[in-house]
């Protein structure tokens, strides 16, 4: 592995097409095994939910008044993981940060594909799934809306905004490489990338007002980083519910879901970096510049943790500080302590360059901080629903079966768009790549590789 | 190749290949200095020079499709809520106003934000002339994708035919294209 942008980076346009596309449409063993997995994962997922719209939400582990379960929990943390490609693709791209190139499109891929994960998981909540329309503000004959005061209808707009946006941008980015690969294809797979690269030939036209364009979906995009994950925290922070009702829930939901979205992008990309041998475009460089961010993003939720108590505490409001001190200390301080642990204490290594050129401790590491942003978002959902204001309402919530078999499908879904992606489209982006490389002059001019 | 084909409405196209962006740069300000317009750029990467030389810092017209997308999406982040409030009075929650601005906001700016770019798409695609299968093919270049970039005509005047050809040799195209011959044909495809 490298540790410079400019090490190793193939000198010529052509080569970086053919480094970057040389993958696609060839599965290799490891991919197939990976894909076999992630399959399997989604059919027991699915099964689990088709035995859940049989028997009803009975068969979920929901215990009054825990009335928001796993599904929530897990719904806010794909909605986390999707926040890293947007923060790296738009914001990045907005303050010319170089080391964005090489992990952006990959990013993007994991953000659209955590949104589709995340949007499941409403609807599984809801029950009665094939009612999902009622989300939505459609004119009927009862003059019935939705209420537009509600932050779960906020979070309905947020998410699908969302959605959209970044799958736009998505691509977008992506029809000037699949140009490339149209080129360098034939017979049927030609065609199909043909169709997908919307006719893109280069011209100075096409690149003129790309370029116009990609500046405002990148100025449009950006702001959704910030609002997103406010919203959803607002689905707690608006509840009159101690643990919940705190304004200090939109920053402290925003740095968790980058702190856990630039974890998956280390998680996802370090195997595909060596999978794939993209040593010259993805390497330590840009692995450090994620771990960074991970620690700034750690030291936010850390000093976030502590001012929650200090709140609870200073205010001396019973049903606050009693919560708080139930969370390290009651039933579920097991899930208080993981969180603490992954999220503030293992990433501290990385502190030391070493450990965050290391790929095995950058891999490790990143997989403690996914698990100790799901049990963030267990610790804040299900503890505060467990033990309210009334004594008499405090319950116990147990995962049950069938939502631990929704939740490791949820995963295998991800993992087989993901994987799908990984064979189908370039997972760097080319244009973006080759504007790295400086570019090929015979020196009646000087011009540098941006 | 007929020479039918070679003819694009009132005049002929005619195409340089270039290896060298400095080349490229060279022959499009040859071609502008002698006062020769309608030709087309073609690269495989979005290059600042070749958009400052041929759009002279112009911004794309792109921007006011953003800036009505967000204008229409803003106003109808409130005209939704408002109206559909107002409609059905009676359900009032919370004790807040039937038209409750701050809550509204958030799905104001939303709706601002998802019109915003929906419409920059529309933008795009209105602009750039997406999708462009019906492109002229001696634009539809696979080299180009590759590593290659190009100047192309597609209804040069036949007086200036020659004076093309010759910038464009002057400045190092390495390969020059007349008519019918300016659609690339992959070897062994």
């Amino acid at each position: 592995m490298h540790e410079s942008i400019d090490a190793n980076r193939p000198d010529s346009y052509a080569a970086a097409n053919r480094d970057i596309i040389r993958v696609l449409l060839k599965p290799n063993l490891g991919w197939a095994v990976l894909f076999i997995i992630a399959t399997s994962m989604m059919l027991y997922g699915f099964w689990c939910e088709f035995q859940q719209l049989t028997w009803g939400l009975g068969i979920a582990g929901y215990n009054p008044p825990i009335m928001w379960g796993v599904y929530i929990v897990t719904f806010v943390f794909w909605v986390g993981i999707g926040h890293a490609g947007t923060l790296i693709s738009a914001i990045l791209f907005l303050v010319r940060s170089r080391w964005r190139t090489g992990v952006y499109r990959a990013s993007e891929g994991m953000t659209v594909f955590a949104v589709m994960t995340a949007l499941l998981f409403p609807v599984l909540h809801l029950g009665r799934a094939w009612q999902v329309y009622w989300f939505f503000p459609y004119p009927n004959q009862r003059y019935l809306w939705v209420n537009f005061k509600s932050p779960l209808m906020w979070d309905v707009f947020a998410i699908s905004t969302y959605f959209t946006v970044s799958a736009v941008f998505f691509f977008i980015g992506l029809v000037p490489d699949l140009a490339v690969v149209r080129d360098h294809s034939t017979g049927l797979v030609k065609k199909i990338y043909a169709v997908l690269a919307l006719g893109w030939h280069g011209t100075d036209r096409q690149w003129y007002h790309y370029m116009g364009a990609y500046g405002f979906f990148a100025a449009l995009a950006a702001p959704l980083v910030l609002s997103v994950h406010s919203v959803v925290s607002w689905d707690f922070a608006m509840a009159v519910t101690a643990g919940w009702h705190s304004t200090i829930f939109p920053p402290y939901f925003v740095a968790g879901a980058i702190f856990s979205g630039c974890a998956m992008v280390i998680t996802l990309l370090l195997p595909m970096t060596y999978a794939f041998k993209w040593h010259a475009y993805v390497n330590m460089w840009h692995f450090e510049h994620l771990a960074k961010m991970c620690l700034l993003t750690s030291g936010i939720l850390t000093y976030a943790y502590g001012v929650e108590y200090f709140i609870g505490w200073y205010s001396q409001n019973a049903y606050e500080w009693g919560i708080f001190s139930w969370r390290a200390t009651g039933e579920y301080a097991w899930a208080f302590w993981i969180m603490v642990f992954c999220n503030c204490v293992a990433p501290l290594p990385w502190y030391f360059r070493k450990v965050r050129t290391n790929p095995w401790a950058l891999f490790i590491i990143s997989i403690f901080v996914n698990i100790g942003m799901w049990f963030e978002r267990f610790n804040i959902v299900i503890s505060s629903l467990a033990h309210q204001f009334d004594p008499a309402t405090h319950a116990y919530y147990r995962i049950s079966p069938i939502e631990y078999g929704i939740m490791i499908g949820s995963f295998g879904w991800f993992g087989f768009w993901f994987l799908l992606f990984l064979q189908t489209l370039p997972a760097i982006a080319i244009a973006e790549i080759k504007e790295m490389i400086a570019p090929p002059v015979r020196g009646a001019a000087h011009v540098e590789a941006k | 190749m007929s020479a039918a084909h070679a003819e694009v409405a009132s005049g002929t196209r005619i195409k340089g290949i270039y290896a060298h962006l400095d080349c490229l740069l060279a022959g499009v300000e040859k071609l502008k200095e002698a006062g020769i317009s309608g030709f087309q750029v073609l690269s495989p990467l979005p290059r600042h020079e070749i958009l400052e030389v041929m759009y002279e810092g112009r911004p794309s017209p792109v921007r006011w499709w953003t800036l009505v997308g967000g204008v229409t999406g803003i106003n109808t982040g409130l005209l939704l809520t408002s109206l559909t409030a107002s409609q059905w009075p009676m359900i009032n929650p919370g004790g807040k106003p039937v038209v409750a601005l701050p809550p509204y906001a958030v799905i104001m700016f939303e709706c601002t934000i998802l019109f915003g770019a929906l419409f920059t798409l529309a933008g795009l695609i209105v602009h750039c002339g997406l999708p462009g299968f019906g492109l002229d093919k001696s634009l539809q270049d696979p080299r180009v994708s590759d590593d290659k970039f190009g100047i192309a005509f597609l209804r040069a005047s036949a007086k200036d035919l020659e004076r093309i050809a010759a910038i464009l040799s002057d400045t190092g195209a390495i390969e020059i294209t007349r008519g019918d011959d300016t659609i690339y044909e992959v070897p062994n495809a």
